[in-house]
């Protein structure tokens, strides 16, 4: 019963970034409720897919599949552009924090001299930050790949 | 047409080729590179080529959305080049007001923190970090300075503030407040286009906006680094 509260309370802390970075984009007014939602759903989905000791890549594959598919109807039903939904949707897994240590390693490489530890924390971490993204974008590519498929645009 | 306002190459392509149609043309053909678009259109047999240079615009997704809708009214009375021209001059930006924006991105920000487990304290730091460098990020981009420099600038800024953590040990949890204070800056609309556009086969736009996207990381650590060299702090 705690798992589901925290859970339910961590998905909200998500809905505000997505509504943060939303607004940086522009996006319009009406959009931004369904853009909080988005970024709940996609949020939550990925916590429970860890909790069911899926990895990491593969649990934020699913979520941005599913904001993907959800995407559509809603692109849809209320005429919008799709990225207007998803792109703030998955803002809070975005793998921020990876790319800027990748970043900064590779700067105390050039500073402070080539030493194992930075090194691998360079893999590593740039490792991360690429397979994530590559995980959300295929994720999201996927429902409209399918749809190309029809020769048919979207809205 | 100038469609540059961060969507991705797809749709700029289906967007004027249907937006042509629409218009009587018989055909229209596109190429895009990361700085231009070449564009020609066939009316009858005569063809006409023109090149537009993309300036480098802040993304904005409400004018995706205004030209789409756009589109789509022009689909439904083709033929009908006064609309398309009086909508085009209506498209107006509509940015949010800077009171909003800058404490919400404070806030999610702040939200980030917690959700990586900061405390209390670190919560509010880092809502304070993030707003001030909202705040000079609006300021430098309303100055028309380039984008490499306001990241950079916005780093700095961010990270000297997100230090006050360690002031005295305040927080326990400096090194999440540190990190997630500087999240506001992660380029991740280039970073999703750039993959979206490879995959759906503009292999060019996607490197370009990829080489865009890690400028852009590489000047905001820069920041970073400057600030946590002046002020001596050691590591993540």
């Amino acid at each position: 019963m705690m798992v589901w509260v925290t859970l339910l309370l961590d998905a909200m802390w998500a809905a505000i970034p997505a509504v943060g970075f939303g607004m940086i984009f522009n996006v319009p007014r009406s959009a931004l409720p369904l853009c909080a939602l988005g970024g709940a759903l996609t949020y939550a989905l990925r916590e429970l897919l860890l909790h069911g000791n899926f990895s990491l890549v593969l649990s934020t594959f699913i979520a941005a599949t599913t904001i993907g598919i959800i995407g559509v109807f809603w692109s849809r039903r209320y005429v919008m552009p799709r990225p207007v939904y998803t792109v703030p949707s998955i803002i809070p897994m975005i793998p921020g924090t990876y790319a800027y240590e990748m970043m900064i390693s590779l700067v105390r490489m050039n500073t402070e001299g080539v030493t194992d530890a930075l090194l691998s924390s360079f893999i590593e971490n740039g490792l991360h930050a690429v397979s994530i993204l590559f995980a959300i974008a295929f994720g999201l590519v996927l429902p409209s790949m399918y749809y190309t498929k029809r020769k048919q645009p979207i809205i | 047409m100038l469609l540059e306002y961060g969507a991705e190459s797809r749709l700029i392509e289906q967007i004027s080729s249907r937006l042509g149609v629409a218009l009587g043309c018989t055909s229209i053909q596109i190429s895009l590179i990361p700085s231009a678009i070449v564009l020609t259109t066939l009316i009858g047999d005569a063809s006409v080529t023109t090149t537009r240079r993309a300036q480098e615009q802040p993304i904005n997704l409400s004018i995706v959305h205004q030209i789409v809708t756009m589109c789509i009214a022009a689909e439904q009375n083709p033929r009908n080049i006064m609309m398309v021209e009086q909508a085009l001059c209506n498209i107006h930006a509509n940015p949010y007001p800077s009171w909003v924006l800058i404490p919400i991105i404070g806030l999610s920000c702040a939200a980030f923190s917690h959700l990586q487990g900061a405390d209390w304290i670190g919560f509010g730091i880092t809502f304070l970090a993030a707003s001030g460098g909202m705040l000079v990020r609006k300021e430098l981009s309303h100055r028309n300075y380039s984008l490499l420099i306001v990241f950079a600038f916005t780093a700095f800024v961010c990270t000297l503030i997100a230090s006050l953590a360690f002031y005295d040990n305040l927080s326990h949890s400096g090194h999440i407040v540190l990190s997630s204070s500087v999240l506001l800056l992660v380029p991740g609309l280039p970073y999703i286009n750039s993959m979206l556009d490879a995959f759906k086969g503009y292999i060019s736009m996607g490197w370009g906006r990829w080489t865009q996207a890690t400028l852009l990381t590489l000047m905001s650590s820069l920041g970073i680094v400057l600030a946590m060299g002046l002020l001596g702090l050691k590591g993540w």
